[in-house]
């Protein structure tokens, strides 16, 4: 078949699309089922463990403290409330109001990444001395790459944003760097639950 | 948009402006010339190409493993392999074949051929399969710079705990088989999203859920299953395994509160989907050749697509047939075992449907049909076996001998090797524009189905009375011996088969007979392109309007217009009803993927080493995403935005 039948034109589409009509959003949640995924997997194994276990955490280990990943559990909500106006900012194409946010949600989420030292300390115990610690460890530790990368990818974005590379882009862009911070945020919760609250109640 | 039946772009393209924009658009997508254009392509059929090429070089390399295996074991107390030796050779032997051909392959099937198949330029993320390649690329050249220096795992292709801990397994051994699985899962994974957001996204106006063709369902049910069965083995391997052995972290060290059987369930409930994950795009291959050589559609369309999703739901709960020597609750394993046995009836079913097919077209017996009826005939056998060690007490006694080598082997080889064989007969003249030896491929043909046979078939007498696996060889008195040899002829059976292969390859890739667009009038889409596709793949975006476009289309094939021919741009459209939504623009060729991924060696076979390397192979990543980012952010021209309260608004 050599020929060719003109049925319709799309050349009036848009070229710049938000939320699931991105091929980014798709490629974000991708990404977001396989790391959700792998800390479920994660946080089973940890239950598995602990149901073979007498005491929990094994003696001497003591129950991880609560204060300081609490208040960063408190910081992590609040950061949502940047990364919420920066999504709106970016989807009315709002590009003073995109910088302000961005720049106040990267120093936020740095200053959790920051605190995120005071969460290992606060399990109180070495990765190495028992399974519970191993697994505790690398439960918050897997959270921390995302972390890492989810701090990187907003201080990236802020910048490419004041140095005016694709501006157009960047809207769409910051909402799904949003929505990708919302997953990191939300994901953090059921670990706070069972790796620092959890060895108090089960 | 214009309406349908515009006067304008109604009616038939003149074809000299369909050369012209076929010539922009080729200064537009080709590669840049030379070496450079080589390492930075993104060419979905570039990277599918090498993927196909790479992952069949694995499959060599995993046979000529079996071959020294066979030869091994082909008479009692052979010397030809020492125990250490051939403990490397099967444990390599296992892990290229499974992680290395047998996944990659499929996955390459699919990132090459779905967005032909789909109507689609390209894969939706172009740099993120470039960089899967080069991961899966630095992952063999870790296996096989180990099994060169005498460093290769030695702990079987699943590394069982506590055997694959320092205290059993010392050395590096062990650490290059996480890490060399460490990077088939990242290649696996970015494989997958890119099919299914292709699929989601960028299949042709008019191709709704229902006319999706056969093979990409297969490839997005199976892109689906990867994204929840790779996580498991890559937090077993990586972050478990690896973790144990590289900073002793105690997650299966029983004195330390750790737990053997934890390995185990998280290995298989990879290990059990994997198998799916290899067997379900060979089936995909299957439907559309007994399609084109039944001349007529496929029997129970929606049948298929409810068998494909149902085994992938039931892959992910028959893990502990893998475990019913182990001390689990009774409970548990008949669940299991009637699990295991479910499962076959969604594949029966499609067996059922290909049979229907062919009972009511008029088949053609061309070499991919031989290897299709080869795959029904040997993998229905496998399937047997398989039902049979879904039974609890007969697992029991089967458990760990060569009768479950005999069933993998036959489910593997008939179920997948077979399938994939039909497959790159049939659509070799896609990929190189030239036809395979019709004469050669059938004596490749019955010399692989004869000796697949004769290898394997002995093994089940051989496991039934009592010769277990992994062993290096066996006493004279057992009377294992003419049966071991008998296999061992069949491995050079096959071995001479694929020679055979090999050579119409060779011969026919730059000088067989040219192929043309569609050679064997077959329906997809793929085979509207030239063979080989461009590197737009198509001039305009084609129109579906059913589920075999080209035997539907009797004159001219409908196509949309309009996208852009002076930049890299695809077509995206609504995810169930396939209308078009967008234009995106796809990025040119880079360097970073390729970067990343050799900072990803850095990474994660530094990490075996010395802890540190981690934190370099960090440092140097972050210099490649922000080469990535700063590439993806180029200021370009006026954009078209749709806002999300639905306002167009054009902004540079």
């Amino acid at each position: 078949m050599t020929s060719l039948r003109a049925e319709d034109t799309v050349q009036d589409l848009p070229t710049v699309t938000f939320g699931q009509r991105s091929l980014m959003w798709w490629g974000t949640l991708g990404f977001m089922v396989i790391e959700g995924w792998t800390i479920a997997l994660l946080l089973v194994s940890y239950l598995y463990l602990r149901q073979s276990a007498g005491a929990w955490p094994p003696a001497p280990a003591q129950s991880p403290s609560l204060s300081m990943p609490s208040i960063n559990l408190g910081l992590m909500a609040i950061s949502v409330i940047p990364a919420m106006f920066a999504a709106r900012a970016g989807q009315r194409l709002d590009e003073p109001a995109l910088k302000r946010w961005l720049v106040v949600l990267s120093v936020v989420a740095m200053a959790i990444l920051v605190l995120r030292w005071w969460d290992f300390e606060a399990l109180r115990v070495r990765w190495d001395a028992n399974a519970y610690s191993s697994a505790a460890w690398m439960i918050v530790g897997f959270h921390s790459s995302l972390l890492l990368l989810d701090v990187l990818d907003t201080i990236g974005l802020t910048l490419f944003l004041f140095l005016r590379r694709q501006p157009v882009k960047t809207f769409s862009d910051a909402a799904d760097n949003s929505f990708y911070w919302y997953f990191t945020v939300g994901i953090w919760l059921p670990i706070y639950l069972i790796t620092y609250v959890g060895p108090r109640v089960i | 948009m214009s309406s349908l039946g515009d006067e304008a772009a109604a009616g038939t393209l003149d074809a000299r402006d369909v050369t012209r924009e076929a010539d922009a658009l080729e200064h537009t997508w080709r590669d840049r010339p030379g070496l450079w254009g080589w390492l930075c392509t993104v060419d979905h059929k570039s990277i599918g190409r090498r993927y196909v090429i790479t992952a069949f070089a694995m499959f060599l390399a995993g046979g000529i493993e079996a071959a020294l295996m066979r030869t091994q074991l082909a008479r009692p107390e052979n010397a030809f392999l020492g125990a250490d030796r051939y403990n490397q050779i099967f444990t390599t032997h296992g892990t290229t074949m499974m992680f290395l051909f047998a996944v990659p392959m499929m996955t390459a099937m699919g990132l090459y051929f779905v967005p032909l198949m789909v109507g689609a330029r390209s894969v939706a993320f172009p740099r993120l399969n470039a960089f899967g390649y080069w991961t899966y690329l630095v992952g063999i050249g870790l296996l096989y710079v180990a099994l060169l220096t005498n460093h290769a795992p030695d702990t079987g292709w699943f590394a069982y705990v506590p055997l694959s801990e320092s205290l059993y397994a010392p050395g590096h051994r062990v650490d290059v088989w996480a890490q060399l699985v460490t990077f088939t899962e990242i290649a696996a994974l970015c494989a997958a999203v890119n099919i299914i957001v292709t699929v989601f996204k960028m299949r042709a106006p008019g191709m709704s859920v229902h006319r999706i063709p056969l093979f990409v369902w297969s490839q997005l049910v199976v892109a689906c299953m990867i994204v929840f069965a790779m996580p498991a083995v890559a937090a077993g391997s990586t972050l478990m395994l690896a973790a144990d052995r590289a900073i002793h972290m105690q997650w299966f060290i029983p004195a330390r509160g750790g737990d053997v059987l934890l390995w185990q369930h998280i290995f298989w409930f990879f290990g059990h989907p994997e198998v799916y994950i290899i067997f379900l795009p060979a089936l995909g291959m299957v439907t559309p050749i007994v399609e084109t050589f039944c001349r007529r559609p496929v029997v129970g369309y929606g049948a298929i697509v409810m068998a494909n999703i149902a085994t992938a739901f039931f892959a992910f709960g028959l893990w502990v047939h893998h475990m019913f020597a182990t001390p689990l609750p009774e409970l548990g394993d008949s669940l299991f075992t009637a699990a295991s046995l479910v499962i076959a009836i969604p594949t029966a079913v499609q067996i059922c449907c290909w049979i229907a097919t062919m009972w009511t077209g008029r088949p053609r017996l061309t070499v991919p049909m031989l290897f299709v009826l080869g795959f029904l005939f040997t993998f229905i056998n496998g399937g047997i076996t398989g039902v049979m060690l879904a039974s609890v007490p007969f697992d029991r006694q089967a458990h760990d001998t060569f009768f479950v080598v005999a069933h993998l082997h036959y489910v593997l080889v008939g179920g997948a090797v077979m399938p994939l064989f039909a497959g790159l007969y049939f659509w070799f003249p896609k990929f190189t524009g030239r036809m395979l030896d019709n004469g050669l491929g059938k004596w490749h043909f019955w010399l692989f189905l004869i000796g697949a046979n004769v290898a394997f078939f002995p093994m089940h007498i051989l496991g039934l009375d009592g010769m277990p696996r992994r062993v290096y060889t066996y006493q004279a008195s057992t009377g294992w011996g003419p049966l071991n040899f008998l296999a061992s002829v069949g491995a050079v059976t096959l071995a001479v088969s694929v020679v055979i292969f090999l050579v119409n390859v060779l011969r026919t890739w730059r000088n067989g007979p040219i192929a043309g667009p569609n050679p064997w009038g077959a329906p997809g889409l793929e085979w509207a392109v030239a063979s080989p596709p461009p590197p737009y793949n198509f001039v305009h975006s084609p129109v579906v309007s059913s589920a075999h476009p080209l035997w539907e289309t009797s004159n001219a094939l409908p196509v949309m217009t309009g996208l852009r021919t002076d930049r890299r741009e695809v077509l995206i459209t609504t995810t169930f009803d396939a209308r078009p939504d967008a234009r995106h623009s796809s990025p040119r060729g880079s360097i970073w993927p390729l970067y990343l991924a050799l900072c990803m060696g850095v990474l994660f076979i530094g990490s075996i080493f010395r802890p540190y390397w981690v934190l370099v192979g960090i440092g140097l990543s972050l210099i490649g995403l922000f080469g990535w980012g700063w590439q993806s952010s180029r200021p370009i021209e006026r954009e078209r935005i749709a806002t999300p309260n639905g306002a167009i608004v054009e902004r540079a």
